[in-house]
Protein backbone atom coordinates (compact mmCIF):
# COMPACT_ATOMS: atom_id res chain seq x y z
CA UNK A 1 0.00 0.00 0.00
CA UNK A 2 1.10 3.53 -1.09
CA UNK A 3 1.21 5.66 1.58
CA UNK A 4 2.76 8.39 -0.36
CA UNK A 5 -0.04 8.27 -2.90
CA UNK A 6 -3.22 8.59 -0.67
CA UNK A 7 -5.79 10.82 -1.36
CA UNK A 8 -8.53 12.41 -0.32
CA UNK A 9 -11.80 12.15 -1.77
CA UNK A 10 -15.60 12.99 -1.19
CA UNK A 11 -16.79 9.64 -0.61
CA UNK A 12 -20.07 9.04 -1.69
CA UNK A 13 -20.89 5.47 -0.23
CA UNK A 14 -23.03 3.89 -3.37
CA UNK A 15 -21.15 5.51 -6.37
CA UNK A 16 -19.07 2.85 -7.62
CA UNK A 17 -15.63 4.12 -9.05
CA UNK A 18 -16.00 5.48 -12.03
CA UNK A 19 -15.21 3.61 -14.97
CA UNK A 20 -14.92 0.84 -12.94
CA UNK A 21 -13.51 -2.27 -15.15
CA UNK A 22 -14.83 -5.91 -14.86
CA UNK A 23 -12.64 -8.62 -13.43
CA UNK A 24 -13.32 -12.23 -13.11
CA UNK A 25 -15.45 -13.33 -10.16
CA UNK A 26 -16.38 -16.28 -10.70
CA UNK A 27 -12.75 -18.25 -9.91
CA UNK A 28 -14.36 -20.53 -7.04
CA UNK A 29 -12.37 -22.64 -6.28
CA UNK A 30 -14.71 -25.38 -5.91
CA UNK A 31 -15.01 -25.88 -9.90
CA UNK A 32 -12.06 -23.62 -11.38
CA UNK A 33 -10.35 -24.83 -13.92
CA UNK A 34 -10.03 -22.23 -16.63
CA UNK A 35 -11.17 -18.73 -15.91
CA UNK A 36 -11.55 -15.94 -18.33
CA UNK A 37 -12.37 -12.71 -17.69
CA UNK A 38 -15.43 -11.55 -18.89
CA UNK A 39 -18.10 -8.97 -18.83
CA UNK A 40 -19.59 -9.33 -15.36
CA UNK A 41 -23.46 -9.16 -16.09
CA UNK A 42 -25.85 -9.28 -13.52
CA UNK A 43 -26.29 -12.90 -14.23
CA UNK A 44 -22.85 -13.51 -13.73
CA UNK A 45 -22.51 -12.29 -10.61
CA UNK A 46 -25.62 -13.50 -8.92
CA UNK A 47 -24.02 -17.12 -10.69
CA UNK A 48 -20.16 -16.77 -9.30
CA UNK A 49 -21.65 -15.08 -5.82
CA UNK A 50 -24.70 -16.57 -4.97
CA UNK A 51 -25.49 -19.84 -6.90
CA UNK A 52 -21.77 -21.02 -6.93
CA UNK A 53 -22.12 -20.53 -3.05
CA UNK A 54 -25.21 -22.53 -2.77
CA UNK A 55 -23.45 -25.58 -5.05
CA UNK A 56 -20.57 -25.66 -2.60
CA UNK A 57 -22.55 -27.48 -0.13
CA UNK A 58 -19.62 -29.08 1.36
CA UNK A 59 -17.73 -26.25 1.94
CA UNK A 60 -19.91 -24.28 4.29
CA UNK A 61 -21.01 -27.63 5.80
CA UNK A 62 -17.44 -27.99 7.21
CA UNK A 63 -17.59 -24.14 8.09
CA UNK A 64 -20.75 -24.61 10.14
CA UNK A 65 -19.86 -27.79 11.61
CA UNK A 66 -16.28 -26.46 12.97
CA UNK A 67 -18.61 -23.31 14.56
CA UNK A 68 -20.56 -25.61 16.38
CA UNK A 69 -17.68 -27.63 17.20
CA UNK A 70 -15.46 -24.80 18.41
CA UNK A 71 -18.39 -23.56 20.87
CA UNK A 72 -18.94 -26.70 22.60
CA UNK A 73 -15.46 -28.48 22.74
CA UNK A 74 -14.69 -30.04 25.73
CA UNK A 75 -18.12 -29.74 27.47
CA UNK A 76 -20.33 -32.71 27.91
CA UNK A 77 -23.19 -32.22 26.32
CA UNK A 78 -22.12 -30.02 23.16
CA UNK A 79 -25.09 -28.40 21.46
CA UNK A 80 -27.33 -30.52 23.92
CA UNK A 81 -26.46 -27.07 26.74
CA UNK A 82 -28.72 -24.84 24.01
CA UNK A 83 -31.24 -27.78 24.09
CA UNK A 84 -31.33 -27.50 27.76
CA UNK A 85 -31.45 -23.87 28.50
CA UNK A 86 -33.63 -23.52 26.12
CA UNK A 87 -36.29 -26.38 27.70
CA UNK A 88 -35.71 -25.07 31.38
CA UNK A 89 -36.69 -21.25 29.91
CA UNK A 90 -39.76 -22.66 27.94
CA UNK A 91 -40.83 -24.36 30.91
CA UNK A 92 -40.54 -22.07 32.93
CA UNK A 93 -42.09 -19.34 31.02
CA UNK A 94 -44.91 -21.49 30.81
CA UNK A 95 -45.89 -22.14 33.94
CA UNK A 96 -45.62 -18.79 34.85
CA UNK A 97 -47.30 -16.91 31.75
CA UNK A 98 -50.24 -19.70 31.29
CA UNK A 99 -51.36 -18.00 34.68
CA UNK A 100 -50.89 -14.81 33.71
CA UNK A 101 -53.05 -14.77 30.50
CA UNK A 102 -55.14 -17.26 32.37
CA UNK A 103 -54.46 -19.86 29.32
CA UNK A 104 -53.91 -24.27 29.89
CA UNK A 105 -50.73 -24.91 30.12
CA UNK A 106 -51.28 -27.75 27.61
CA UNK A 107 -52.35 -25.36 25.35
CA UNK A 108 -49.90 -22.22 26.12
CA UNK A 109 -46.69 -25.06 26.71
CA UNK A 110 -46.81 -26.15 22.52
CA UNK A 111 -47.42 -22.65 21.71
CA UNK A 112 -44.88 -21.36 23.44
CA UNK A 113 -42.00 -24.56 22.78
CA UNK A 114 -42.67 -24.16 18.56
CA UNK A 115 -42.75 -20.40 18.41
CA UNK A 116 -39.71 -19.45 20.90
CA UNK A 117 -37.53 -21.91 18.96
CA UNK A 118 -38.58 -21.09 15.31
CA UNK A 119 -37.79 -17.23 16.51
CA UNK A 120 -34.45 -18.44 18.06
CA UNK A 121 -33.04 -19.57 14.62
CA UNK A 122 -34.68 -16.36 12.86
CA UNK A 123 -33.41 -13.94 15.33
CA UNK A 124 -29.88 -15.11 15.93
CA UNK A 125 -29.36 -15.56 12.14
CA UNK A 126 -30.61 -12.01 11.71
CA UNK A 127 -28.61 -10.66 14.41
CA UNK A 128 -25.25 -13.40 13.01
CA UNK A 129 -25.90 -11.87 9.30
CA UNK A 130 -24.55 -8.17 10.76
CA UNK A 131 -20.75 -10.21 11.36
CA UNK A 132 -21.73 -12.68 8.31
CA UNK A 133 -18.65 -11.48 6.25
CA UNK A 134 -16.27 -10.23 9.47
CA UNK A 135 -16.12 -13.52 10.85
CA UNK A 136 -14.87 -15.02 7.73
CA UNK A 137 -12.66 -11.97 6.71
CA UNK A 138 -9.25 -14.06 7.08
CA UNK A 139 -10.45 -16.18 4.01
CA UNK A 140 -12.23 -13.86 2.22
CA UNK A 141 -8.89 -11.51 1.57
CA UNK A 142 -6.93 -14.60 0.87
CA UNK A 143 -9.03 -17.04 -1.45
CA UNK A 144 -11.93 -16.22 -3.84
CA UNK A 145 -15.12 -18.00 -3.13
CA UNK A 146 -18.27 -17.28 -3.46
CA UNK A 147 -19.82 -14.78 -1.24
CA UNK A 148 -22.73 -17.02 -0.41
CA UNK A 149 -20.72 -19.35 1.24
CA UNK A 150 -20.35 -17.05 4.37
CA UNK A 151 -23.75 -16.81 4.34
CA UNK A 152 -24.64 -20.07 4.02
CA UNK A 153 -22.26 -20.97 6.90
CA UNK A 154 -24.06 -18.44 9.32
CA UNK A 155 -27.27 -19.82 8.19
CA UNK A 156 -26.74 -23.50 8.45
CA UNK A 157 -24.92 -22.86 11.86
CA UNK A 158 -27.81 -21.66 13.20
CA UNK A 159 -30.18 -24.24 11.76
CA UNK A 160 -27.57 -27.11 13.15
CA UNK A 161 -28.80 -25.56 16.47
CA UNK A 162 -32.38 -25.22 15.58
CA UNK A 163 -32.59 -28.77 15.04
CA UNK A 164 -30.88 -29.52 18.55
CA UNK A 165 -33.67 -27.30 20.00
CA UNK A 166 -36.92 -28.37 17.87
CA UNK A 167 -36.82 -31.55 19.67
CA UNK A 168 -37.61 -29.92 22.81
CA UNK A 169 -41.63 -30.04 21.43
CA UNK A 170 -41.53 -33.75 20.96
CA UNK A 171 -41.93 -34.56 24.80
CA UNK A 172 -44.07 -31.47 25.20
CA UNK A 173 -46.47 -32.92 22.38
CA UNK A 174 -46.28 -36.39 23.61
CA UNK A 175 -47.19 -34.83 27.29
CA UNK A 176 -50.13 -32.46 26.53
CA UNK A 177 -50.86 -35.12 23.66
CA UNK A 178 -50.90 -33.00 20.66
CA UNK A 179 -52.85 -35.25 18.02
CA UNK A 180 -50.62 -36.17 15.12
CA UNK A 181 -52.57 -35.35 11.92
CA UNK A 182 -51.52 -34.73 8.26
CA UNK A 183 -51.55 -31.52 8.23
CA UNK A 184 -48.38 -31.15 10.73
CA UNK A 185 -46.32 -31.97 7.78
CA UNK A 186 -46.86 -28.56 6.09
CA UNK A 187 -44.59 -27.24 8.78
CA UNK A 188 -41.90 -28.68 6.63
CA UNK A 189 -42.60 -26.50 3.69
CA UNK A 190 -43.28 -23.96 6.38
CA UNK A 191 -39.72 -24.83 7.67
CA UNK A 192 -38.10 -24.44 4.07
CA UNK A 193 -39.75 -20.91 3.47
CA UNK A 194 -38.15 -19.34 6.70
CA UNK A 195 -34.91 -20.52 5.57
CA UNK A 196 -35.01 -19.55 2.37
CA UNK A 197 -36.15 -16.17 4.10
CA UNK A 198 -32.93 -16.06 6.56
CA UNK A 199 -30.57 -16.13 3.49
CA UNK A 200 -31.36 -13.41 2.01
CA UNK A 201 -32.05 -11.38 4.98
CA UNK A 202 -28.84 -12.19 5.59
CA UNK A 203 -26.88 -11.34 2.48
CA UNK A 204 -28.40 -8.02 3.05
CA UNK A 205 -27.73 -7.26 6.80
CA UNK A 206 -24.11 -8.84 6.03
CA UNK A 207 -23.28 -6.62 3.17
CA UNK A 208 -24.85 -3.34 5.01
CA UNK A 209 -23.20 -4.55 8.19
CA UNK A 210 -19.93 -4.88 6.46
CA UNK A 211 -19.88 -1.05 5.12
CA UNK A 212 -21.55 0.19 7.86
CA UNK A 213 -20.26 -0.94 11.57
CA UNK A 214 -23.86 0.45 13.28
CA UNK A 215 -26.09 -2.13 11.57
CA UNK A 216 -25.22 -4.86 14.43
CA UNK A 217 -26.43 -2.33 17.52
CA UNK A 218 -29.57 -1.35 15.60
CA UNK A 219 -30.17 -4.96 14.75
CA UNK A 220 -29.68 -6.60 17.63
CA UNK A 221 -32.39 -3.30 19.32
CA UNK A 222 -34.74 -4.25 16.75
CA UNK A 223 -34.76 -8.12 17.05
CA UNK A 224 -35.13 -7.18 21.13
CA UNK A 225 -38.18 -5.43 20.62
CA UNK A 226 -39.40 -7.79 17.79
CA UNK A 227 -39.78 -10.31 20.26
CA UNK A 228 -42.33 -8.74 22.45
CA UNK A 229 -44.49 -7.14 19.72
CA UNK A 230 -44.41 -10.72 18.10
CA UNK A 231 -47.03 -13.43 19.16
CA UNK A 232 -44.27 -15.89 20.32
CA UNK A 233 -44.92 -15.51 24.56
CA UNK A 234 -48.58 -14.19 24.34
CA UNK A 235 -51.42 -15.37 21.97
CA UNK A 236 -53.35 -13.36 19.61
CA UNK A 237 -56.45 -13.71 21.13
CA UNK A 238 -55.49 -13.09 24.74
CA UNK A 239 -55.94 -9.18 24.65
CA UNK A 240 -58.51 -7.27 22.16
CA UNK A 241 -57.07 -5.42 19.01
CA UNK A 242 -53.57 -7.54 19.62
CA UNK A 243 -54.98 -8.68 15.99
CA UNK A 244 -53.31 -5.97 14.08
CA UNK A 245 -49.94 -5.89 16.08
CA UNK A 246 -49.57 -9.50 14.50
CA UNK A 247 -50.82 -9.02 11.01
CA UNK A 248 -48.60 -6.36 10.42
CA UNK A 249 -46.00 -8.03 11.94
CA UNK A 250 -43.78 -10.02 9.15
CA UNK A 251 -41.90 -11.87 12.31
CA UNK A 252 -45.27 -12.87 13.07
CA UNK A 253 -46.17 -14.97 9.80
CA UNK A 254 -43.15 -16.13 9.63
CA UNK A 255 -43.43 -18.22 12.81
CA UNK A 256 -46.81 -18.74 11.90
CA UNK A 257 -46.00 -21.01 8.50
CA UNK A 258 -44.66 -23.57 10.79
CA UNK A 259 -45.71 -22.73 13.94
CA UNK A 260 -49.16 -23.42 13.17
CA UNK A 261 -49.12 -26.58 11.05
CA UNK A 262 -46.51 -27.85 14.18
CA UNK A 263 -49.69 -27.23 16.59
CA UNK A 264 -51.94 -29.16 13.78
CA UNK A 265 -53.69 -26.01 12.64
CA UNK A 266 -53.32 -24.77 8.71
CA UNK A 267 -51.43 -22.15 9.08
CA UNK A 268 -53.91 -18.56 7.75
CA UNK A 269 -53.35 -17.82 3.83
CA UNK A 270 -52.44 -14.24 4.69
CA UNK A 271 -49.12 -16.10 6.65
CA UNK A 272 -48.45 -17.80 3.81
CA UNK A 273 -48.87 -14.95 1.15
CA UNK A 274 -46.67 -12.44 3.49
CA UNK A 275 -43.84 -14.97 3.63
CA UNK A 276 -43.87 -15.62 0.30
CA UNK A 277 -43.86 -12.22 -1.07
CA UNK A 278 -41.28 -11.36 1.81
CA UNK A 279 -39.27 -14.62 -0.03
CA UNK A 280 -39.70 -12.94 -4.05
CA UNK A 281 -39.31 -9.06 -2.83
CA UNK A 282 -35.92 -10.08 -0.51
CA UNK A 283 -34.22 -12.14 -2.71
CA UNK A 284 -34.66 -9.44 -5.90
CA UNK A 285 -33.18 -6.95 -3.42
CA UNK A 286 -30.45 -9.06 -2.20
CA UNK A 287 -29.73 -10.26 -5.39
CA UNK A 288 -29.67 -6.60 -6.84
CA UNK A 289 -27.49 -5.54 -3.87
CA UNK A 290 -24.88 -8.24 -4.50
CA UNK A 291 -24.80 -7.26 -8.24
CA UNK A 292 -23.54 -3.59 -7.50
CA UNK A 293 -21.89 -4.49 -4.11
CA UNK A 294 -20.00 -7.93 -4.95
CA UNK A 295 -16.82 -5.71 -6.01
CA UNK A 296 -16.83 -3.52 -2.68
CA UNK A 297 -17.20 -6.14 -0.27
CA UNK A 298 -13.40 -7.44 0.27
CA UNK A 299 -12.51 -3.60 0.33
CA UNK A 300 -14.72 -2.68 3.05
CA UNK A 301 -13.53 -5.71 5.51
CA UNK B 1 -1.94 -23.29 -19.89
CA UNK B 2 -1.95 -20.06 -17.54
CA UNK B 3 -1.94 -16.78 -18.64
CA UNK B 4 -2.01 -13.36 -16.55
CA UNK B 5 -2.55 -10.08 -18.29
CA UNK B 6 -2.61 -6.68 -16.70
CA UNK B 7 -3.68 -3.73 -18.66
CA UNK B 8 -3.25 -0.22 -16.87
CA UNK B 9 -4.51 -2.30 -13.60
CA UNK B 10 -5.30 0.65 -10.95
CA UNK B 11 -5.98 -1.10 -7.64
CA UNK B 12 -7.69 1.66 -4.76
CA UNK B 13 -8.58 0.72 -1.30
CA UNK B 14 -10.26 2.65 0.42
CA UNK B 15 -9.59 3.04 4.50
CA UNK B 16 -11.87 3.88 6.80
CA UNK B 17 -11.80 4.77 10.65
CA UNK B 18 -14.47 3.22 12.97
CA UNK B 19 -16.32 6.85 12.65
CA UNK B 20 -16.30 6.97 9.21
CA UNK B 21 -18.03 3.51 8.50
CA UNK B 22 -20.92 4.65 10.68
CA UNK B 23 -24.59 4.37 9.03
CA UNK B 24 -25.03 8.28 11.48
CA UNK B 25 -22.43 9.38 9.30
CA UNK B 26 -24.09 8.27 5.80
CA UNK B 27 -27.48 9.64 7.26
CA UNK B 28 -26.85 13.08 8.63
CA UNK B 29 -25.11 13.85 5.97
CA UNK B 30 -27.62 12.97 3.70
CA UNK B 31 -30.08 14.62 6.23
CA UNK B 32 -28.26 18.06 6.63
CA UNK B 33 -26.31 18.20 3.23
CA UNK B 34 -23.02 19.40 2.83
CA UNK B 35 -22.20 20.03 6.14
CA UNK B 36 -20.72 17.05 7.32
CA UNK B 37 -19.26 16.15 3.49
CA UNK B 38 -16.02 16.67 4.83
CA UNK B 39 -16.07 14.24 7.46
CA UNK B 40 -18.20 11.52 5.12
CA UNK B 41 -14.62 11.66 3.10
CA UNK B 42 -12.64 8.46 3.46
CA UNK B 43 -8.80 8.31 2.37
CA UNK B 44 -8.04 5.88 -0.69
CA UNK B 45 -4.91 4.67 -0.93
CA UNK B 46 -3.57 3.92 -4.37
CA UNK B 47 -2.15 0.94 -3.82
CA UNK B 48 -1.30 -0.17 -7.90
CA UNK B 49 -1.26 2.70 -10.25
CA UNK B 50 -1.27 1.67 -14.18
CA UNK B 51 0.39 -1.43 -14.30
CA UNK B 52 0.69 -3.54 -17.49
CA UNK B 53 2.14 -7.20 -17.13
CA UNK B 54 2.49 -10.38 -19.15
CA UNK B 55 2.79 -13.79 -17.67
CA UNK B 56 3.03 -16.75 -19.49
CA UNK B 57 3.49 -20.86 -18.95
CA UNK B 58 7.03 -21.09 -17.89
CA UNK B 59 7.18 -17.85 -16.23
CA UNK B 60 8.30 -17.69 -12.29
CA UNK B 61 8.20 -14.05 -11.37
CA UNK B 62 9.33 -12.30 -8.43
CA UNK B 63 8.01 -9.27 -7.27
CA UNK B 64 10.21 -6.93 -5.78
CA UNK B 65 10.12 -3.74 -4.06
CA UNK B 66 10.02 -2.04 -0.53
CA UNK B 67 7.70 -2.30 1.98
CA UNK B 68 4.07 -0.79 0.42
CA UNK B 69 4.50 -0.99 -2.65
CA UNK B 70 1.93 -2.97 -3.71
CA UNK B 71 3.22 -6.34 -4.26
CA UNK B 72 0.56 -8.07 -1.96
CA UNK B 73 -1.99 -6.02 -3.45
CA UNK B 74 -0.71 -7.56 -6.87
CA UNK B 75 -0.68 -10.98 -5.37
CA UNK B 76 -4.42 -10.74 -3.66
CA UNK B 77 -5.50 -9.01 -7.59
CA UNK B 78 -4.03 -13.14 -9.30
CA UNK B 79 -6.04 -14.02 -6.81
CA UNK B 80 -9.06 -12.90 -7.81
CA UNK B 81 -9.08 -11.35 -4.26
CA UNK B 82 -9.20 -7.59 -5.17
CA UNK B 83 -11.28 -6.70 -8.40
CA UNK B 84 -9.32 -4.06 -10.18
CA UNK B 85 -10.29 0.00 -9.84
CA UNK B 86 -9.52 0.39 -13.17
CA UNK B 87 -7.77 -1.34 -16.25
CA UNK B 88 -8.47 -5.27 -16.26
CA UNK B 89 -7.01 -8.38 -14.57
CA UNK B 90 -7.73 -11.41 -17.15
CA UNK B 91 -6.20 -14.50 -15.38
CA UNK B 92 -6.38 -18.12 -16.99
CA UNK B 93 -5.96 -20.92 -15.18
CA UNK B 94 -6.75 -22.23 -11.79
CA UNK B 95 -4.95 -20.19 -9.07
CA UNK B 96 -3.61 -20.92 -5.55
CA UNK B 97 -2.71 -18.64 -3.28
CA UNK B 98 -0.58 -18.97 -0.35
CA UNK B 99 -0.52 -15.69 1.93
CA UNK B 100 -1.06 -16.94 4.97
CA UNK B 101 -0.51 -20.60 5.63
CA UNK B 102 -2.92 -20.77 8.51
CA UNK B 103 -6.05 -19.97 6.25
CA UNK B 104 -9.07 -21.42 7.89
CA UNK B 105 -7.46 -23.03 10.59
CA UNK B 106 -9.08 -23.90 13.66
CA UNK B 107 -7.28 -23.97 16.90
CA UNK B 108 -9.04 -26.02 18.93
CA UNK B 109 -9.35 -28.75 16.28
CA UNK B 110 -7.16 -31.59 16.05
CA UNK B 111 -4.45 -31.31 13.27
CA UNK B 112 -6.51 -34.18 11.17
CA UNK B 113 -9.79 -31.90 11.99
CA UNK B 114 -7.84 -29.42 10.35
CA UNK B 115 -6.33 -31.27 7.42
CA UNK B 116 -9.80 -31.82 6.37
CA UNK B 117 -11.53 -28.58 7.29
CA UNK B 118 -8.20 -26.12 5.34
CA UNK B 119 -8.71 -29.41 2.49
CA UNK B 120 -12.12 -28.35 2.16
CA UNK B 121 -11.73 -24.60 1.91
CA UNK B 122 -8.70 -24.94 -0.65
CA UNK B 123 -11.54 -26.73 -2.80
CA UNK B 124 -10.31 -30.54 -2.31
CA UNK B 125 -13.19 -33.43 -2.45
CA UNK B 126 -13.07 -35.99 0.01
CA UNK B 127 -11.22 -38.34 -1.73
CA UNK B 128 -8.58 -35.84 -2.57
CA UNK B 129 -7.93 -35.31 1.17
CA UNK B 130 -8.01 -38.13 2.11
CA UNK B 131 -5.18 -39.45 -0.62
CA UNK B 132 -2.99 -36.49 0.47
CA UNK B 133 -3.28 -37.26 4.08
CA UNK B 134 0.25 -39.73 4.21
CA UNK B 135 1.54 -37.32 2.71
CA UNK B 136 0.77 -34.35 4.91
CA UNK B 137 1.45 -36.74 8.17
CA UNK B 138 5.24 -37.73 6.35
CA UNK B 139 5.82 -34.08 5.94
CA UNK B 140 4.93 -32.65 9.15
CA UNK B 141 6.38 -35.72 11.29
CA UNK B 142 3.74 -34.96 14.09
CA UNK B 143 2.74 -38.23 14.33
CA UNK B 144 0.43 -38.85 17.00
CA UNK B 145 0.77 -34.93 17.56
CA UNK B 146 -1.99 -35.06 14.79
CA UNK B 147 -4.66 -35.87 17.33
CA UNK B 148 -4.17 -32.82 19.56
CA UNK B 149 -5.90 -29.81 19.59
CA UNK B 150 -3.38 -27.31 17.15
CA UNK B 151 -3.50 -25.12 20.36
CA UNK B 152 -1.10 -26.89 22.19
CA UNK B 153 1.07 -27.24 19.43
CA UNK B 154 4.18 -24.71 19.63
CA UNK B 155 4.70 -22.65 16.36
CA UNK B 156 6.80 -24.61 15.03
CA UNK B 157 4.52 -27.39 14.88
CA UNK B 158 1.72 -25.62 13.68
CA UNK B 159 3.54 -23.95 11.17
CA UNK B 160 4.79 -27.12 9.93
CA UNK B 161 1.02 -28.51 9.47
CA UNK B 162 -0.43 -25.05 7.73
CA UNK B 163 2.70 -25.84 5.56
CA UNK B 164 1.65 -29.32 4.56
CA UNK B 165 -1.63 -28.59 4.04
CA UNK B 166 -1.18 -25.03 1.81
CA UNK B 167 1.11 -27.28 -0.69
CA UNK B 168 -0.49 -30.29 -0.95
CA UNK B 169 -2.40 -29.01 -3.99
CA UNK B 170 -1.70 -28.52 -7.51
CA UNK B 171 -2.41 -25.04 -9.03
CA UNK B 172 -1.69 -23.57 -12.59
CA UNK B 173 -0.83 -20.24 -11.19
CA UNK B 174 0.88 -20.29 -7.60
CA UNK B 175 1.04 -16.71 -5.80
CA UNK B 176 2.76 -16.68 -2.87
CA UNK B 177 3.31 -13.60 -0.14
CA UNK B 178 6.40 -14.08 2.16
CA UNK B 179 5.79 -17.01 3.54
CA UNK B 180 9.26 -18.55 3.03
CA UNK B 181 12.22 -17.81 4.98
CA UNK B 182 9.99 -18.89 8.28
CA UNK B 183 10.81 -21.96 10.89
CA UNK B 184 14.32 -23.36 11.95
CA UNK B 185 17.10 -24.32 9.46
CA UNK B 186 16.23 -27.74 9.12
CA UNK B 187 12.55 -27.19 8.43
CA UNK B 188 13.50 -23.94 6.27
CA UNK B 189 15.22 -27.02 4.06
CA UNK B 190 12.71 -29.35 3.85
CA UNK B 191 9.69 -26.46 3.36
CA UNK B 192 11.92 -25.05 -0.08
CA UNK B 193 12.32 -28.67 -1.13
CA UNK B 194 8.95 -29.14 -1.01
CA UNK B 195 8.18 -25.64 -2.50
CA UNK B 196 10.80 -25.90 -5.29
CA UNK B 197 8.34 -29.08 -6.15
CA UNK B 198 5.19 -27.53 -6.07
CA UNK B 199 7.05 -24.88 -8.38
CA UNK B 200 7.89 -27.63 -10.83
CA UNK B 201 3.82 -29.19 -11.20
CA UNK B 202 2.61 -25.25 -11.61
CA UNK B 203 2.69 -22.90 -14.65
CA UNK B 204 3.00 -19.36 -13.34
CA UNK B 205 4.52 -19.09 -10.16
CA UNK B 206 4.73 -15.15 -8.68
CA UNK B 207 6.41 -14.81 -5.65
CA UNK B 208 6.89 -11.83 -3.32
CA UNK B 209 9.35 -11.64 -0.55
CA UNK B 210 12.41 -9.90 0.30
CA UNK B 211 15.60 -12.55 0.52
CA UNK B 212 17.09 -11.88 -3.42
CA UNK B 213 19.42 -14.98 -2.80
CA UNK B 214 16.38 -17.41 -2.82
CA UNK B 215 14.52 -15.35 -5.32
CA UNK B 216 17.31 -15.60 -7.86
CA UNK B 217 17.28 -19.22 -6.77
CA UNK B 218 13.43 -20.21 -7.75
CA UNK B 219 12.67 -17.20 -10.30
CA UNK B 220 13.57 -16.24 -13.58
CA UNK B 221 11.56 -12.90 -14.19
CA UNK B 222 11.07 -10.55 -11.92
CA UNK B 223 9.00 -7.31 -11.29
CA UNK B 224 9.95 -4.20 -9.34
CA UNK B 225 7.52 -2.33 -8.13
CA UNK B 226 7.57 1.48 -5.99
CA UNK B 227 4.73 2.92 -4.55
CA UNK B 228 2.13 1.31 -6.71
CA UNK B 229 3.89 1.83 -10.19
CA UNK B 230 5.34 -0.43 -12.28
CA UNK B 231 9.38 0.31 -12.28
CA UNK B 232 10.58 -2.61 -14.25
CA UNK B 233 9.82 -6.35 -15.63
CA UNK B 234 12.30 -8.69 -17.18
CA UNK B 235 15.22 -11.30 -16.17
CA UNK B 236 15.59 -11.38 -12.83
CA UNK B 237 19.25 -10.32 -12.75
CA UNK B 238 18.60 -7.44 -14.99
CA UNK B 239 15.61 -6.27 -12.97
CA UNK B 240 17.59 -7.00 -9.44
CA UNK B 241 21.02 -4.99 -10.64
CA UNK B 242 18.80 -1.90 -11.98
CA UNK B 243 17.04 -2.19 -8.69
CA UNK B 244 20.08 -1.95 -6.53
CA UNK B 245 22.22 0.70 -8.78
CA UNK B 246 18.52 2.90 -8.09
CA UNK B 247 19.30 2.30 -4.23
CA UNK B 248 22.91 3.07 -4.41
CA UNK B 249 22.26 6.56 -6.77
Amino acid sequence: MNVQNITRERHSPDSPISGSPVSDLSSSVVAPQIVMRRTDTAAHIISSEILAGFRAWPVWMVMSWDDIRQRYRRSVLGPFWITLSMGVFILILSIIYSRLFHTPLEHYMPFLTVGYIVWGFISSTTSEACNVFYESAGIIKQIKLPFSIYVMRVVWRNFIVFLHTIIIYIPVAIYFKVTPTPIMLLALPGLLLVLLNQVWVTIVLGIFGTRYRDMLPIITTMIQLMMFATPIMWMVGSAENLRLVADVNPAYHLIEVVRAPALGMAPEALSWIVVISMIVVGWAFASVLMVSKARRIVYWL
Amino acid sequence: MADIILRNLSVDIPVFDVGRASLRKALLGRAIGGRFAESRSHVIVNALKNVDLDMHDGDRVALVGDNGSGKSTLLRVISHVYPPSGGTATIIGKVSPMFETTLGMSMDATGMENIQIAGTIWGMTRSQIRNSIDDIVDFTELGDYLNFPVRTYSNGMLLRLAFAIATVRDPEILAIDEVIGVGDANFFEKAFARLLGLVERSRILVVAAHQDAMLRRICNKAVWLSHGSLQAYGPIDEVLAARSNNRAA
